[in-house]
């Protein structure tokens, strides 16, 4: 079973909810799943994502949150 | 409304950066240009030292600022590409800031020639700058409010150049044009199309985020800009067609000036009635701003139901120091705050971040204590401003030396923010 990691980054003033999902990265754990919510879709993550080998699903919630699965690529 | 920023396909850091940098030397040379004639420049609109100023800080301070920031906002809010971001960004820096001083230059010193050199090199500024826009939009879908506004901006810039070249031949050679109705219609799409459509575009996306409130009620989102943009179309025509008619473009006028007092208010509201409040210097600015406006429009709807004030020559100075400084300045000096340090953080963690390193906090790169004692200046200037239109001999020199301690501290701010960005991007080995 997965373990899964929640973070709520909603009604932060930037740039910390990106500072507090690289905070979160740094201690992922292959097999673990980090449950991203913030308030708006984070772009800037996407690159960052992408060149250190993590896999990302971003969800646009029916109340305008997204939410972002993140995991080490395997 | 649906929060929409990527910072995906943000610019080279140096496009934007370049803008805001030397945006301030302008403000420095107005307040030089007040300290230099005293209460001498406070007699009247039409006064070429005023027309100096108007110029420094609106083609140089606020136009270089409001480029810069629609040269990046463009690639994050809607993923709109400028050709050739760096050329386009050298060649509208330069031609503008060249541009700038040689008009300044020609109402100081009342020479032909300068007024022609300026109205080449503003011509091609906006040219290429709007062109560049232009082609970069072409195709794309306006889906958020903000880019809606933004090409609204965009399109009272073009009125506002269109107007002013048309105003500059005049001063350059033999042309005879209706002064008095362009110069107004000129004011007007400069200063409330241009200035007050894009503080209202960015405000739709920069107020939510990064003074954490509640999004702008939808039908604001949806409609503001546009409403102001019909307005001030139908002032316009109603000059231009006959003087029958000018009851409809002061009552159109008002109009505008009461829709921009419902945005100055509901952003207020956003920002008093948020959750978390925390002031910092920015809140300061955007309040100092958001007074500025609502004070302007306010007298200028009384300026409509009194018309024996709107004959006072202070009267348009009041209202051009509350618009232009009060409002322009302050709002543009505080989301400067926000963006600059943002970018440099932003453009550092993502090469610091593979680097296996930290980049500084957002506050270590402009400290706040150095934000707040330059809004305690801006704030001192600005009053001292105001009262100088009322005691000219006594206040305009202090007011000028005020205006230059706060305009010179911002640069110096700003300069800060670019030292930190090229030390920690020396630390992590990379290019700048």
């Amino acid at each position: 079973m997965e373990e899964q990691i929640d973070i709520d980054v909603c009604g932060l003033e930037p740039p910390e909810p990106l500072e507090r999902v690289l905070e979160a990265l740094s201690t992922l754990k292959p097999g673990q799943c980090l449950r991203m919510l913030i308030d708006r879709e984070p772009r800037p993550l996407y690159g960052i994502l992408e060149r250190n080998h993590f896999a990302y699903e971003p969800h646009l919630r029916d109340d305008y949150l997204y939410e972002i699965h993140i995991r080490h690529k395997p | 409304m649906q929060r929409v920023l990527s910072f995906e396909q943000t610019p080279p850091l140096n496009v934007p950066l370049r803008f805001f940098l030397s945006a301030p030397l302008f403000a420095l040379a107005a307040s030089l240009v007040l300290l230099w004639h005293g209460d001498s420049a406070l007699t009247s609109r039409w006064n070429p030292s005023v027309l100096a100023m108007t110029h420094l800080l609106t083609l140089g301070f606020l136009g270089l600022c409001m480029i810069g920031a629609v040269l990046q906002i463009l690639p994050v809010i809607a993923g709109v590409e400028v050709p050739k971001p760096r050329t386009t960004a050298s060649w509208v820096h330069g031609l503008l800031s060249l541009g700038a001083v040689f008009l300044a230059s020609g109402f100081l010193a009342e020479q032909r020639w300068l007024f022609a050199a300026a109205l080449l090199l503003l011509g091609a500024a906006f040219l290429v700058f709007l062109g560049a826009c232009r082609v970069g939009l072409k195709g794309v879908e306006s889906e958020n409010s903000t880019l809606k506004a933004v090409r609204l901006a965009l399109l009272a810039l073009a009125a506002t150049v269109v107007l002013g070249l048309a105003l500059g031949s005049t001063f350059a050679g033999p042309l005879a044009l209706p002064v008095l109705m362009l110069t107004d219609l000129h004011a007007a799409w400069g200063l409330a199309g241009w200035l007050g459509l894009l503080v209202v575009a960015v405000a739709f996306q920069v107020v939510p985020m990064f003074q954490v409130t509640e999004i702008y009620p939808r039908a604001i989102a949806r409609w503001l800009a546009l409403a102001i943009f019909v307005v001030l179309g139908i002032v316009s025509i109603a000059m231009a067609v006959s003087p029958q008619t000018r009851q409809l473009a002061e009552s159109a006028s008002a109009l505008a000036a009461l829709l921009y007092a419902v945005f100055g208010i509901i952003t207020w509201r956003l920002i008093w009635k948020r959750k978390r409040p925390k002031s910092e210097p920015t809140t300061f600015f955007w309040y100092t701003g958001l007074a500025s406006l609502v004070a302007a429009s306010l007298l200028f709807a009384l300026a409509y139901a009194y018309p024996a004030l709107r004959a006072s020559p202070a009267y348009p100075l009041f209202l051009g120091v509350l618009f232009v400084i009060g409002f322009g300045y302050s709002v543009v000096n505080g989301m400067l705050y926000k963006i600059v340090p943002f970018l440099v953080w932003y453009h550092l963690q993502d090469r610091m971040f593979d680097a296996g390193l930290k980049a500084p906090n957002v506050r270590q790169v402009i400290s706040e204590d150095a934000s707040r004692w330059q809004f305690i200046a801006h704030a001192l200037a600005l009053a001292l401003l105001l009262a100088a239109l009322i005691w000219p001999q006594h206040l305009a020199r202090a007011a000028a030396l005020c205006f230059f301690i706060s305009s010179f501290w911002l640069w110096i701010n700003l300069l800060g923010a670019a030292k930190v960005y090229r030390t920690c991007l020396a630390k992590a080995g990379a290019p700048s």
